[in-house]
């Protein structure tokens, strides 16, 4: 009994800990105070006007949907051909090749920043949309490679022999049963890189310019120099479409797991 | 034998120093239903896979209607494989699956949808073509791998195992839907299997495997009642197994001397030589239990344990008859432990194989 | 298909390739660039390539020739990027206070045609310590910067000695970084262990719910996360507005720019970290083993130490490297939560990297948080390595 009730205490105090930050920022989206506390005097949605309407914010989610964009492309495209490559690879030093892909996701950021810093200006691609691309693909691929890896790791070799044996050229078997077998791992990568570079703060730092100001980017600066609700408002927006993207994707999940039987 | 289908020439396949395909040769004729029956490892499924395109011969050659096809790919091979776990396309329909080798042959929509409504039709499962695999049981899963393998129509059908998945009653009524649909359709199918009773039913013939060699190749009924070798006649069924010597030949058949002096009189195909090591083999279902008279191959036991078996009764002897185990009729009288018995079995019934 | 010949290999690698290039010039070269920025010391040599000539047969006791003030001279009228003649009078003033004004007065002297000798522009160009700092200064690598990055410096023999107490504060960060890297993974232990057992111990709605409580801050946004502890800990932040609601204290807490805050937002950031492995581990130990050792005489507690505890410290020392790995990389949270005394090795190298254009430095500190990080993934690596056999 004793047990019982330490266990729910904890479990309560634990998910509070975990949770309650997250909630406590939602309602000061609607503040109508220039103040980042409780209580809040009267609601208003002139923050989120602010988020839509003020010149740096409005610059930063286009260049955080450009940026996140782009990055999510390339990212994608090389992290989908390198897993499927990995697949088949029948020579040594796979466990090698594998770790360098993902090493982006252990090198501490500030590490990477020092050297793209540098070597970005020699490129000339230093303070442009193609160099903070660039910046966040790399630490958005190994999301990607581990994602893409883990969904060709689920189909079934023999589906794609079967289908060598009722005709199926190489292309086709790919086209018509490897890819679309493997397109849940590959979009959840794509969704992963979107996501990773809309949070990315350090890179950004070292390598754009103030025209790549990133939403992220500009979260940081206005915590760090004045704090304002514009911040809480940007976080609703984050959480609302963090919750709305699980919900998607576990919506998804169930479907193709009722089709397919998980 | 008919026209000749498929020929393993001297086919060896090797992975790294370990040959799991040795030397092995196999012919196999238009329309006959082949089981490759062995323990795992011994070589049956590599052989299928080199069939199907799946893997290359180390060495040797694979013909099929008289042409190589070693270097021909899987998808140009024109044949319907089945895998043990049915390997159907998860993300396509039912009917979509069993469509997909018409779609590759480039055959019409409306000709793709009569075809795939007659497949479905000949597998009894014309209502679940819109249903997805994973919503199928097993059976059920089993049947459209069978429509989808068969629906184009391919020179030959390969069966890996196909169903080890099923519980004992479906897969024997499976067994008999797909001797029918072969004997109806005319089909070559080679059918990998470890199960003997599975291979017994179903094939016009069965070669026997053992470590990457054929050890028999025959009809059900050569292999069973005249094994060529004590692999094979462990292999397939329970048996008894009794060492001697050739002593010489009487009219019924050959005489054989057993270990403990005693003598009796088995049928042989080959010459033996008197004096000759050799094996016998008595099937338990082939031995009598009753004393009517003295003369040949009887020996007087006791009975060491008995045990009820469903559709038969499995009583072991002690070591006066040379530990037989026999099968009797269940609605035989009770022999328990310590009775007194006389066991006998006619010279057609005890086979010699040379050890 | 079959991938066993030469074909499978070269359509493995065609694929692979695209990435293991842009892998190779966009994060490889990028870390060898920042490892030679670390060694590389060719600001002064960039700018006076006559006086390294000359100086080259200098002995340093004695009193500086007139050859070699007159290259100086020659070098330094030659000098038109005033961004390289800046860096190389920072270089050389960090290693000889005095450069800096010394610098400035010359230039100013040479730009004028009938400019006297460099003895009668200043006399400290007489003084042999400064033409000690050009001619130290003038090798195109040098350890210095790697020596300084723990407290390490070379005196005028070249001999490696500690800096002294007042001049450097590296190792102090250092020490800073693991002690609060190793707070971090300290509270994630101790709220992360119960709590995977506790995820593990329950079914259903209730597990779901407990996953869910993980994996959300997980999949929020890490800028969001620490905003949101900004705003809870601030002087006029949640828990203080409870606290003196309560009247537990009429003042605030000093909770924000400190290290109380770093260690509290870092610990909620980092726990999914700590709770995922272990829960991974717990999940995957067979549900019998417990009963079973109960039936064998074991009471609860002991069936936990005997059974439980050994069966999961592979999931423990997993979740632990991988916390502590992420904690002492960590730029964000405290830049925006700690106070100037909270600061961790990426601050620092932030600072000089964007604050002071201190390339080396920044370069020197990288590598040693960069070759600290990659011996603790490689221990991870074998951890996991090791448990993947395992299952």
């Amino acid at each position: 009994m004793l047990l019982k009730s330490a266990r729910l205490t904890f479990g309560t105090l634990a998910v509070i800990f975990l949770l309650a930050p997250l909630i406590a920022i939602l309602p000061l989206a609607f503040t109508s105070s220039q103040f980042l506390t409780y209580p809040i005097p009267e609601f208003s949605l002139r923050w989120f006007d602010e988020l839509f309407t003020a010149a740096a914010w409005r610059r930063a989610i286009f260049n955080s949907l450009v940026i996140g964009g782009g990055t999510t492309v390339l990212a994608t495209v090389l992290g989908t051909l390198a897993a499927l490559g990995l697949r088949n690879w029948n020579l040594p030093f796979k466990g090698t090749v594998r770790t360098l892909f993902l090493l982006p996701m252990v090198v501490p950021a500030v590490v990477m920043g020092v050297g793209m810093q540098v070597l970005f200006v020699q490129f000339g691609i230093a303070s442009s949309y193609f160099g903070v691309i660039v910046a966040h693909t790399i630490v958005a691929i190994p999301f990607v490679v581990v994602s893409v890896i883990g969904g060709l790791g689920g189909i079934d070799r023999r589906v794609e022999l079967a289908a060598a044996s009722l005709g199926a050229s190489p292309v086709t078997v790919f086209r018509r049963v490897t890819l679309p077998l493997a397109m849940p791992g590959i979009l959840s990568g794509a969704v992963l890189a979107f996501a990773t570079s809309l949070d990315e703060v350090v890179l950004t730092l070292f390598v754009a310019g103030p025209n790549q100001r990133t939403l992220a980017r500009q979260m940081f600066a206005t915590i760090r120099e004045n704090i304002s609700p514009a911040i809480a408002a940007a976080a609703f927006l984050f959480i609302v479409g963090t919750i709305a993207l699980a919900i998607i994707a576990l919506l998804v999940r169930r479907q193709i797991a009722a089709r397919r039987g998980g | 034998m008919s026209e000749l289908r498929i020929r393993f020439d001297r086919v060896t396949k090797c992975f790294g120093s370990l040959c799991v395909v040795d030397d092995l040769e196999l012919d196999i004729a238009k329309g006959e239903f082949v089981s490759l029956l062995g323990p795992s490892g011994s070589g049956k499924t590599t052989l299928l896979m080199m069939l199907a395109g799946f893997e290359r011969p180390t060495k040797g050659r694979i013909l099929v209607d008289g042409a190589v096809v070693d270097t021909t790919p899987t998808y140009k091979r024109d044949m319907g494989v089945v895998f043990q776990n049915y390997a159907l396309f998860p993300h396509m329909s039912v009917g979509d699956n069993i469509a997909f080798p018409l779609q590759m042959r480039g055959v019409g929509k409306a000709e793709i949808a009569e075809r795939v409504a007659r497949a479905l039709d000949m597998v009894q499962l014309s209502a679940l073509a819109d249903r997805w695999p994973a919503q199928l049981s097993g059976g059920q899963q089993q049947r459209v791998a069978l429509a989808r393998a068969l629906v184009f129509e391919p020179r030959v059908v390969l069966m890996d195992e196909p169903l080890g998945a099923l519980d004992k009653n479906l897969r024997e009524q499976m067994q008999l839907d797909i001797r029918a649909l072969h004997n109806r359709l005319g089909l070559t199918i080679v059918f990998v299997t470890h199960d003997q009773s599975e291979a017994l039913t179903m094939s016009d013939r069965i070669a026997v495997f053992n470590k990457g060699k054929i050890e028999q190749i025959g009809t059900p009924r050569e292999i069973y009642d005249h094994p060529q070798t004590r692999f094979v006649a462990n292999f397939i069924g329970e048996t008894n197994l009794l060492e001697g010597t050739v002593a010489g030949r009487s009219a019924d058949g050959l005489r054989v001397r057993l270990a403990n002096g005693a003598e009796l009189t088995a049928s042989a195909s080959d010459n033996y030589t008197p004096g000759e090591n050799v094996l016998v083999s008595i099937r338990p279902e082939r031995i009598r239990l009753d004393a009517l008279h003295g003369g040949d191959n009887q020996f007087t036991a006791k009975v060491a344990d008995s045990v009820y078996q469903g559709n038969h009764l499995r009583i072991q002897l002690d070591e006066q008859a040379h530990d037989f185990v026999i099968h009797l009729d269940r609605k035989a009288e009770q022999h328990a432990p310590g009775a007194d018995v006389t066991a006998r079995f006619q010279p057609d019934d005890c086979w010699v194989i040379r050890p | 298909m079959s991938g066993t010949g030469g074909k499978g290999h070269l359509s493995a690698i065609a694929l692979v390739a695209p990435l293991f290039l842009f892998i190779a010039v966009f994060f490889l070269w990028p870390l060898g660039t920042m490892m030679s920025q670390a060694v590389s010391d060719t600001a002064v040599l960039r700018i006076l390539p006559q006086t390294a000539k000359v100086a080259a047969s200098w002995d340093p006791e004695t009193p500086p020739t007139a050859e070699m003030k007159d290259a100086l001279a020659a070098d330094l009228r030659a000098a038109d990027d005033r961004q390289a003649v800046g860096d190389m009078t920072r270089r050389l003033n960090s290693a000889q206070p005095g450069f800096r004004t010394l610098m400035s007065r010359t230039t100013r002297a040479l730009r004028k045609d009938d400019a006297p000798p460099l003895s009668e522009i200043d006399e400290r160009w007489d003084d042999p310590r400064f033409w000690q700092a050009i001619t130290g200064a003038l090798s195109p690598t040098t350890d210095r910067y790697l020596l300084a990055a723990v407290d390490l410096e070379r005196d005028v023999s070249g001999n490696i000695v500690a800096m002294p107490e007042e001049a450097s504060a590296n190792r102090d960060i250092m020490i800073r970084t693991f002690w609060i890297g190793a707070l971090v993974t300290l509270a994630c232990l101790a709220i992360g262990f119960p709590y995977a057992m506790l995820i593990a111990s329950t079914e259903g709605w209730k597990r779901q719910l407990l996953l869910g409580a993980v994996l959300l801050p997980l999949w929020t946004s890490l800028l969001v996360r620490t905003a949101a502890w900004f705003i809870i800990l601030q002087d006029n932040g949640l828990i203080n507005a409870v606290i003196t609601g309560l009247g537990i204290s009429s003042e605030p807490l000093a909770l924000i720019f400190n290290r109380t805050g770093v260690v509290i937002a870092m610990t909620h950031v980092l726990l999914p970290l700590m709770v995922l492995p272990i829960y991974s581990v717990l999940i995957s130990i067979p549900g019998n083993l417990m009963p079973a050792a109960a039936s064998l005489g074991a009471n609860p507690l002991r069936a936990f130490v005997r059974v439980l505890l050994p069966l999961s410290l592979r999931g423990v020392a997993s979740g632990s490297l991988l916390v502590f790995m992420t904690a002492i990389g960590y730029y964000i949270t405290p830049a925006l939560i700690g106070g100037a005394g909270d600061q961790m090795i990426s601050s620092v190298i932030a600072f000089y990297a964007t604050g002071s254009a201190n390339w080396g430095m920044a370069g020197a500190l990288g590598i040693v948080l960069l070759v600290v990080t990659l011996l603790l993934y490689a221990v991870y690596g074998r951890l996991s390595a090791a448990e993947e056999r395992r299952s």
